[in-house]
């Protein structure tokens, strides 16, 4: 590469910063995994000795863990299905058809990831209040969609974009009729993007804070309310073991969309397994 | 299959614009348009515009009816406006140390080979995807008295350790830099990649020295990277109070933590509604501040052009 | 018969019993501007088409309204007897190779050419067998399995025209299918698709601005221009007896010779050129007086001692390209030197005075202010 050469001393300074500033970032996330395997779980680091027994404890009887994940758990695929749904046809107004107005819509669809979370959840808890929804779960999903819809549609259109539209023109010359087009041609391009859109949707709603607090009842807590519940008030060194499992929940989903994008159509490559900025919030501040 | 976009592109005239709008009203590719694109619209009206507006009224509403600016000067005086002047603190303090290390370790990998680049990338990417109430209680783990981070300071001998990290403003501000720098790396690094390196290299052929080099070549290069990634860190700490709320003591309350107290506790929705239109207000006025930026860095592009 | 802007036996003197495709009064309009304007033509079973022109000639719009991937604003398609202007392209039967291959990169290549099959509802084992013959046939024996990424540029539209011909469309549409791969690579396809067209017998419209292409292809060309036929005929009689002046010029680069015409003999029109030479040509119904241009390819040009030729000239240039030579030969007076091109044994040498001859019917003269 034509370029500077860097000195080594500079290059050996910004190495060890970088490693400093990863360490910075990674930390956080090691010491509760290798915590949540100790005996004294909240106590010293590293351990000095290991149990499984926190894992077993958070689904032991009377443990409050089982019930906020099963509702997070169904909260997060209601608002898979709702953004899924939401960003194909979004996706597919934005790429493949004349909208008019399209630019006033594209800003709408993002709009949500760039105004402060607190504000859509007050918002959205005076809507539902009067309705009597707090604490149902379809009210928190419909909540979570409004900040995963943008990001399925991000990526779902970079996927659309991705397909080559006259494909569907070679396979019409050929025969194909629209239903075949789609199940044989479009979809199976699109799937890959589309695990992707449902993942992140599933992520950002499983891990999303700020909508369920307000939208909760004291009978149906999601997890991340829960664990800000216990971290606030009363500590449970049960609560760094479901720490551990929202971590591993978050990579597996990661590795999961990675492995999609492999073994997919192979035509997009690079170790990333997110588009990096298309799930990011203000890349295209309207 | 009219309109299809294998239909060469005509050339354009402007014969009546107001028959060709209904005629691609006609179209059925519009016609689809709108149909694809009504659903998330009528969403994002029902459930994200109007809340919002409704936020708008109730912050304007007085107790009996009738319209007040009570809850913004409410809101605006006394112990509010320290929370108000605590959460721009903060978001300042964050957003800078964020963009200041973002920046190094973004041109870190700028430099490094592919293959190595994407390693460690995935190493930013992924923290970016797990709770940021899982990644701040980590913190609370390593910053607290018997902390791994103390402990390593007692055994170094360093004078005055161990220190209080947590229940003050360096816990918070350690805590939400860590949340929030994935993003502006992303968002540097992805400004860094497109610079072309070959200018640094002409630079140096004319005898720059590296010092120049940065300041005249490098950093005008990604300078609209910079602003954005302070810009936008800073507007998502607006709103953001998880690490605040529990690595911070009572004198970093920040006003979404405060929002939350009103509803939650006090059932006070009016001055929380207010206190939410101000924190609009502030993220308008940044988001304004980037276009303002572009604005102006495009047309000083402009002139450098002419 | 408006778009046959010439004269003579057109295309439409062809019509037969075996004719596969014919439009007729095709038009269509952008924005108000016309693309294409009422062409009309037959095309016979088993005929290889050319449509020949610049870009925005109309070619490539004729050829989407004929797939049906753009609606004409009026006239008539029909494939076989069937009218098939209003139908959308899966319903149309006919068959597709696009300039970009757009083959589907989730499928292998087998799966590429079984798809049209299986949309047909073939059994298996039919499909494997039909497949195998056309890779077969396409030298891709073994390139099954393959993506077609795994393919070179060459390999890959080899695999879409297996995937169009498959089928047996009763007429193959190809829109200048190698006009994304090299030179080398575009003469050995040209070859491949001729004689798969003729062994198989299919009826092929092809697209394409590069006249040499069109030649060596086709069995008759439709040579367009501004949304209109200038002429439909046979190569030779394009290279011939062109119609208009400008086939001349696009087919061989001929040489245009301003002159006035003098008299008509029995058998020829006789010119007086603007340096003073007098030549003969094919007769011309214009009447003596008129200006003219006399347009004569420069492989229809001989040399001979300077006082055989209808006119002499001076040697300027000689140039070689491959077995022929290049020459440019300068009457006395005249602005522009005459292209020549002769088998390279006969090279003159620059500078040495020589005579030029035509056969009469090789001079085709225009009128001065028709075409271009």
């Amino acid at each position: 590469m034509i370029g500077l050469r860097s000195t080594w001393a500079g290059r050996i300074c910004l190495a060890v910063a970088s490693t400093v500033i990863l360490l910075f970032l990674v930390m956080p996330i090691v010491v509760i995994v290798v915590t949540s395997f100790g005996k004294d779980a909240l106590g010293s680091f590293p351990p000095h000795s290991w149990t499984l027994g926190w894992y077993h404890q958070l689904f032991a009887p009377g443990s409050k863990w089982p019930g906020a994940l099963s509702l997070s758990v169904l909260v997060a695929a209601l608002t898979t299905v709702f953004s899924l749904l939401l960003g194909v046809t979004a996706a597919t107004a934005l790429v493949r058809r004349d909208l008019p107005l399209r630019s006033a819509v594209y800003g709408l669809v993002l709009a949500p990831m760039v105004i402060p979370q607190v504000v859509i959840a007050l918002g959205l808890f005076l809507l539902f209040d009067p309705a009597a929804m707090l604490g149902s779960p379809i009210a928190i999903a419909l909540g979570h969609t409004v900040l995963a819809a943008p990001i399925a549609v991000l990526i779902l259109m970079a996927t659309l974009r991705g397909i080559d539209e006259r494909l569907e023109d070679a396979a019409a010359s050929m025969g194909a009729g629209r239903l075949t087009i789609f199940r044989r041609i479009t979809f199976p391009l699109a799937a890959p993007g589309m695990v992707a859109a449902a993942v992140f949707s599933f992520i950002t709603s499983f891990d999303e804070f700020f909508i369920s607090q307000f939208l909760s009842s004291v009978d149906t807590t999601t997890l991340p309310v829960q664990v800000f519940n216990v971290l606030q008030y009363d500590v449970d060194p049960t609560v760094t073991a479901i720490s551990a499992v929202l971590i591993a929940v978050a990579v597996l989903a990661l590795a999961l969309v990675g492995v999609v994008r492999r073994l997919g159509s192979g035509r997009e490559s690079g170790l990333l397994p997110v588009d990096s900025t298309a799930a990011l919030p203000g890349n295209e501040v309207p | 299959m009219a309109g299809s976009v294998l239909a060469p592109v005509p050339a354009s005239t402007a014969p009546a614009a107001k028959s060709r709008v209904r005629r691609s009203l006609r179209s059925r590719r519009t016609r689809s348009g709108l149909l694809n694109g009504a659903p998330i619209v009528v969403y994002m009206l029902v459930l994200f515009v109007y809340p919002i507006l409704s936020t708008l009224f109730l912050s304007v509403k007085g107790v009996h009816g009738g319209l007040t600016l009570h809850w913004y000067a409410d809101a605006l005086s006394g112990a509010n406006l320290a929370v108000l002047l605590t959460t721009l603190r903060i978001s300042a303090e964050t957003s800078l140390i964020s963009v200041v290390i973002g920046f190094l370790l973004a041109y870190a990998v700028s430099r490094l080979r592919p293959l190595w680049a994407g390693l460690v990338m995935l190493i930013i990417v992924v923290p970016h995807f797990i709770s940021a109430l899982v990644r701040t209680y980590g913190w609370i783990i390593l910053l607290g008295d018997h902390g791994v981070v103390n402990s390593v300071l007692v055994d170094l001998h360093v004078p005055g350790a161990p220190f209080q990290l947590l229940y003050n403003e360096i816990g918070v501000i350690i805590g939400t830099t860590s949340v929030m720098l994935p993003y502006t790396v992303l968002l540097l690094y992805a400004v860094m990649r497109g610079v072309d390196r070959r200018l640094l290299a002409a630079a140096a052929s004319m005898g720059a020295g590296r010092l120049v080099m940065f300041r005249r070549v490098y950093l005008p290069l990604v300078a609209p990277g910079l602003v954005n990634a302070t810009v936008l860190s800073f507007i998502l700490c607006l709103g953001y109070y998880l690490t605040p709320a529990l690595m911070g003591g009572a004198r970093q309350t920040v006003v979404a933590a405060l929002i939350d107290d009103e509803v939650m506790k006090q059932n006070q929705w009016n001055g929380a509604a207010a206190l939410g239109v101000i924190l609009l207000v502030l993220t308008f006025a940044g988001l304004s501040l980037l276009r303002l930026a572009r604005a102006i860095g495009a047309s000083a592009r402009q002139r450098g052009a002419a | 018969m408006r778009s046959q802007r010439g004269s003579g036996p057109g295309a439409g003197a062809l019509a037969g019993s075996g004719k596969s495709l014919s439009v007729s009064g095709l038009r269509k309009t952008y924005a108000g501007v016309v693309a294409v304007d009422e062409v009309s033509m037959e095309i016979e079973a088993g005929e290889f088409v050319t449509f020949l022109g610049s870009s925005g000639s109309g070619k490539t719009t004729t050829l989407m309204m004929i797939a049906g991937f753009v609606e004409p604003d009026s006239g008539v398609i029909k494939v076989g007897r069937r009218d098939v202007t209003r139908l959308a392209p899966q319903k149309r039967g006919l068959g597709f190779v696009f300039q970009q291959y757009l083959l589907f990169p989730h499928m292998t290549v087998a799966e590429n050419i079984a798809f049209p099959l299986q949309l047909r509802g073939l059994s298996k084992a039919e499909v494997r067998r039909q497949v195998g013959q056309v890779l077969e046939m396409a030298g891709l024996e073994g390139y099954g399995r393959r993506r077609p990424r795994e393919l070179s540029g060459g390999q890959q539209q080899r695999v879409a025209l297996c995937r169009a011909l498959v089928y047996r469309p009763p007429v193959i549409l190809m829109d200048e299918p190698l006009g994304a791969l090299d030179k080398k690579l575009r003469d050995q396809l040209q070859t491949e698709i001729k004689k798969i067209q003729r062994e198989l017998g299919l009826t092929v419209i092809y697209v394409t601005h590069d006249q040499e292409e069109a030649l060596v292809l086709s069995d008759r060309i439709a040579v367009m221009r501004d949304g209109l036929i200038d002429q439909f005929d046979t190569p030779r009689e394009l290279f011939e007896r062109p119609r208009t002046a400008f086939v001349a010029d696009f087919l061989g680069a001929a040489n245009f010779l301003p002159g006035r015409l003098e008299n008509h003999t029995d058998e020829h029109s006789l010119v007086r050129l603007d340096h003073g030479a007098l030549v003969r040509a094919r007769p011309h119904p214009l009447a003596p007086g008129h200006r003219v241009r006399a347009a004569v390819q420069p492989g229809r040009l001989g040399l001979c001692a300077p006082a055989d030729g209808f006119c002499t000239g001076t040697v300027e240039t000689v140039t070689y390209v491959g077995t022929l030579v290049r020459v440019g030969v300068r009457p006395a007076g005249a602005e522009s030197p005459i292209r020549l091109e002769l088998p390279a044994g006969r090279a003159p040498v620059t500078g040495e005075q020589v005579g030029l001859t035509a056969d009469p019917g090789d001079v085709t003269l225009f009128g001065d202010e028709e075409g271009r």
